[in-house]
């Protein structure tokens, strides 16, 4: 018990002594003014009889305060003992209230520990869709990007289909073209043994003179090729 | 726990031997013979004065009778303060009987309130209990009694049944583990010296650190001129219950220990005896 707690026990039962001493007081001038009023009231010869028989109840009341005292003795030995049992509860039930008392603090521990806990894992799920939602984007984006890279690689082979076949038009062109002017070449050196008319050479330069309305469509072929070949490369270059 | 039930039982039938004298200026047939009482600490004066009344009534005219006030030494007594509260405060350190002057005339308006029923006190009595239970418990547990629960509060202080008072007081003096005490002590410190009729503002019985308050740390708070100074003489007297507590009494104890059947905390402060 604290030292306090005897303070208190002990004052308040100073306190409470003065008034029992007070109403002890009143009692006993009470039965004073009783004894006196009822002695004054009666003879000399009663007061003799009264004296013994006063003596008589004197005794026994000495007797039967003995008695009682005996009595009061063994309440108060077990009053002793009960005190004690009841000390050794109340310390008891103090060390399961402190115990009771760490209890609740650690679980008032544990339950701050977990809210914690649940705000950060709300946040890193609220974080983690987030950055699903990312990622579905950037797929998308990945997506569209390949569909957009086929296209351009199937754009370009077929440009590249249709400059070779232009390609090899031309070459087909070009090879008929010489062998008709090796046709011809070797027509005129026929003609021109048959007829013996000597071939019109420069006597100093040695070089041959074609016809000069074939060298013409000749070259101008060549032009058209050459300009529309060009056109279609320009064209196909664009489209890339 | 044994010991601490003793103590409510010692505070609940603390008793003050009181006489009771006619004022001389009051009109009488014959010469009015004092009245001697043991009045209850915890109860109130108009609650358990009838007898005083009456026994003066004998010997006054009816129409010389008004409402009946006490005065000591000047002072009238309010009837609304706790008896006990009345007798700390004015008349502590003063020799037994506890000498009170009885009025039927010029009642003081100005200081005390009119009381001309028991149904008075009764009502300022519940609506002590349920300020403190707003303070201790947001008057949760009051607002849970019923109208019959009030009434065994009320019938157990007007007819001094402790066991009938504490069988409901004791809900109203619980708390969990949890808390440690009351959210707030309903308490009151009366002082003497002061204009003022007492002090009473918010104080938790545990610090936020955890600490438990005690007396000395309230008086520190509300009344720091009531602590003694190191190396002077003691000026003043912490009084509960006629007695002085030691100021490390923990604050929570003493509101479930020694609060008056109102569950306020009465704490008087009076100047210490120079004799």
């Amino acid at each position: 018990m604290g030292s306090w707690k005897s303070h208190v026990r002990a004052k308040l039962q100073q306190r409470d002594q003065m008034s029992q001493l007070e109403e002890r007081f009143e009692i006993r001038k009470q039965i004073l003014d009783d004894v006196q009023s009822k002695s004054i009231g009666r003879s000399g010869v009663d007061v003799g009889k009264n004296t013994r028989l006063l003596q008589l109840q004197l005794r026994e009341s000495e007797h039967l305060a003995e008695k009682l005292s005996q009595t009061v003795s063994d309440l108060t030995t077990v009053l002793y003992l009960k005190e004690a049992e009841l000390q050794y509860w109340q310390s008891r039930v103090s060390h399961c209230r402190q115990e009771a008392l760490t209890l609740a603090k650690g679980s008032n521990t544990l339950k701050a520990t977990v809210s914690q806990l649940e705000f950060t894992a709300e946040c890193q799920s609220k974080e983690l869709a987030a950055l699903r939602a990312e990622q579905k984007g950037l797929k998308q984006t990945l997506a569209q990007a390949w569909t957009e890279k086929e296209e351009l690689l199937q754009r370009w082979m077929e440009e590249k289909r249709e400059e070779a076949v232009r390609l090899n038009k031309y070459n087909a062109a070009q090879e008929r073209w010489q062998h008709w002017a090796k046709q011809l070449k070797r027509h005129r050196h026929r003609d021109m043994a048959k007829e013996d008319i000597p071939i019109a050479t420069s006597s100093w330069s040695g070089t041959t003179q074609t016809s000069p309305s074939v060298t013409q469509r000749i070259n101008n072929t060549a032009v058209i090729q050459q300009g529309h070949s060009d056109h279609n490369h320009d064209s196909a270059a664009a489209k890339v | 726990m044994a010991d601490d039930k003793d103590v409510l039982r010692d505070v609940w039938f603390g008793r003050i031997p009181t006489c009771f004298t006619l004022n001389q200026d009051e009109v009488t047939e014959r010469e009015a013979e004092p009245y001697y009482l043991l009045l209850p600490r915890v109860s109130y004066l108009t609650l358990v004065t009838d007898k005083v009344k009456k026994h003066f009534l004998k010997v006054m005219k009816a129409e010389d009778v008004e409402e009946m006030w006490f005065e000591y030494e000047g002072t009238p007594l309010k009837w609304h303060y706790p008896i006990g509260v009345l007798f700390d405060l004015h008349a502590s350190n003063t020799v037994l009987p506890w000498s009170i002057t009885v009025h039927f005339k010029n009642f003081p308006d100005r200081d005390l309130l009119h009381c001309p029923s028991s149904s008075i006190v009764e009502a300022h009595f519940m609506s002590s209990i349920k300020e403190a239970d707003a303070l201790k418990h947001k008057s949760q547990v009051v607002n849970d009694m019923q109208k019959k629960d009030h009434k065994q509060l009320w019938m157990g202080l007007q007819n001094d049944k402790f066991d009938q008072f504490w069988a409901m007081n004791r809900k109203l003096m619980e708390y969990s583990t949890e808390d440690g005490g009351f959210r707030y002590i309903p308490f009151r410190i009366y002082q003497t010296m002061s204009d003022r009729p007492f002090i009473q503002k918010l104080f938790r019985p545990v610090s936020p650190d955890g600490n438990v308050h005690t007396l000395g740390d309230l008086l520190k708070e509300m009344d720091p001129t009531a602590l003694p100074n190191d190396g002077e003489p003691k000026r003043y007297q912490v009084v509960i219950h006629g007695i002085e507590p030691l100021l490390e009494t923990p604050l929570q104890w003493l509101s479930e220990h020694l609060s008056h059947p109102d569950n306020f905390l009465h704490i008087c402060i009076i100047p210490t005896p120079t004799d």
